[in-house]
């Protein structure tokens, strides 16, 4: 029993680049409001009630994206009004509706994703591509602290010195140029420290592990196959399921055969998997709690 | 590269990207998806051009105190990336360019895109801004015979790479948006961009004069010191 975060990092990789994939790249309208309503479902799930600043910005985001088209694109045959000369057509209204969907929609995922994926889990999956590409990524990431601690000091023996007023704006700012300049040498030369000693450890000589052990569980396996076989069906109900849709110049779309009523279904229930996994954990947690 | 073991791959890699499969993706993309799906293509190229790299950066056998600086410069242009409006990113990319090449360059770019969007929020266009960085600091290392005599001309060369990322990052913007590419979309999105283009454009030419030369007798106090 596991929440949806603490699946192996490579499977919610794979889990999230399908499900943003099929939203990016299909432009099928109920593809667009189920990867809209996942994506958002799922935030909800994580985070309650908090960000509502955010739910604003992107309720925003969202209706000047939808507007954007109608403003820009004159195509289609249903005329709604004319503004300045220019006819604003239904079709191109819906077409900037979908589009904002489909970017909102997105938006929401990697909301999700960045805060799923910490640094450490992409240090893992980028481990797994390039070793030193990740050695960078990683040490970066830890001179980061590193340099904040460094200036404290710099700054305390620069006062400590006399060196150093704060309470002139020009003597300040010098000062703080200086203890810049003095943490970008000494930040190159402790580098170079820092070099020395990995290469006289015997960096390079064998394969690089990890601080957090990630581990291919079984129902990592099971993840891994269920994101594969409904991100085949939508593929399949995309290709051969006459899932058809045109914009301009009149709205057009086909009927749905059994291929593609199957894909919808399907990206349904991908787009819903983490919210279903995060459900049925807090489910049980709230049954075993129940009977202590 | 555990993905990318035998040397013979790697440098098929190396040498099929380029010349085959980009301008194969190009091609085939444009006949087969009649301008629909452009952005397919274009995510797929920028994923191949920096899987490239990163094949050819793995080959060589980088000094350990060379990836070391690099992460430090990384380290620097993330920390930079905090600081509203004006953007010393691009310009400490360039200088690290200039001093150590067009690879660290590209690294430092690409590197602290990614990293700095653990924070400003990752999605299909990290890819881009890696690349669109990654590329800022290649051509800074190609050009940087010249760049590093004449002063001007690191400046002229900051603001036309501020100016580039910004129309680099707004393509990808339109071919989110709209299916194929739009030139009034993209007119419009150029003109809401104008205040952040002229603000990139304004933080690469002011770091670029007031960092350029302290850091540059940086690294090249490293350089010559410990020999990198």
């Amino acid at each position: 029993m596991r929440s949806f975060q603490e699946f192996n990092p490579i499977v919610i990789a794979v889990y999230f680049f399908s499900v943003t994939g099929v939203a990016m790249f299909s432009s099928y309208p109920p593809f667009m409001a189920v990867s809209l309503l996942g994506g958002i479902a799922l935030y909800l799930v994580r985070n309650g009630r908090r960000h509502a600043r955010s739910h604003f910005f992107f309720l925003l985001l969202f209706l000047i994206l939808a507007a954007a088209n109608p403003l820009m694109s004159h195509n289609g045959v249903t005329v709604l009004f004319i503004m300045n000369d220019n006819p604003i057509t239904l079709e191109a209204l819906l077409y900037g509706i979908n589009s904002a969907a489909m970017i909102i929609g997105v938006l929401y995922w990697f909301r999700s994703f960045t805060q799923i994926m910490t640094s450490e889990k992409l240090l893992y999956v980028a481990g797994a591509l390039s070793p030193k590409l990740s050695l960078i990524l990683s040490m970066a990431i830890r001179f980061v602290p590193l340099f904040n601690r460094q200036s404290k000091r710099v700054k305390d023996t620069q006062t400590a010195m006399g060196l150093f007023r704060d309470d002139n704006v020009v003597d300040d700012i010098r000062g703080r140029m200086r203890i810049f300049s003095i943490l970008v040498t000494w930040g190159l030369e402790n580098g170079i420290i820092t070099a020395d000693s990995m290469a006289a450890r015997g960096y390079g000589t064998g394969r690089r592990s990890q601080m957090k052990r990630f581990r291919f569980r079984r129902s990592d396996t099971a993840l891994l196959l269920t994101t594969f076989t409904l991100l085949g069906m939508t593929v399949a109900g995309v290709m051969a399921g006459g899932l058809t849709f045109s914009f301009y110049p009149a709205v057009k779309y086909g009927t749905p055969g059994i291929i593609g009523i199957c894909g919808i279904a399907a990206y349904s229930l991908l787009a819903l998997l983490p919210v279903i996994i995060e459900t049925e954990v807090s489910i049980k947690w709230r049954y075993l709690r129940s009977r202590i | 590269m555990i993905v990318i073991k035998s040397r013979k791959l790697r440098s098929g890699i190396k040498a099929a990207v380029p010349f085959i499969v980009i301008p194969a993706l190009a091609v085939l993309g444009s006949a087969a998806f009649a301008r629909k799906r452009h952005i397919i293509i274009s995510l797929a190229i920028a994923a191949f051009a920096l899987l490239l790299f990163a094949a050819g950066f793995e080959k060589k056998s980088t000094g350990t105190r060379r990836m070391v600086i690099v992460s430090v410069m990384t380290a620097l242009c993330f920390a930079g990336r905090f600081i509203p409006f004006l953007k010393p990113m691009t310009a400490l990319t360039i200088i690290t360019a200039l001093y150590l090449g067009g690879e660290a360059g590209f690294l430092v770019g690409a590197m602290s895109a990614l990293l700095s969007n653990f924070y400003f929020g990752q999605g299909p266009w990290t890819a881009f801004q890696m690349l669109a960085w990654g590329m800022i600091g290649l051509f800074a290392g190609i050009l940087s015979e010249p760049l590093r005599r004449n002063r001007i001309l690191l400046l002229i060369y900051g603001a036309a790479a501020g100016v580039a990322y910004s129309f680099i990052m707004d393509i990808w913007t339109v071919l989110w948006y709209a299916e194929g590419f739009q030139w009034n979309l993209y007119f419009a999105a150029l003109g809401t961009a104008i205040p952040y283009t002229v603000s990139y454009a304004v933080s690469n030419v002011l770091f670029l004069a007031l960092l350029a030369r302290p850091f540059g007798e940086k690294l090249e106090r490293i350089k010559i010191k410990y020999g990198v």
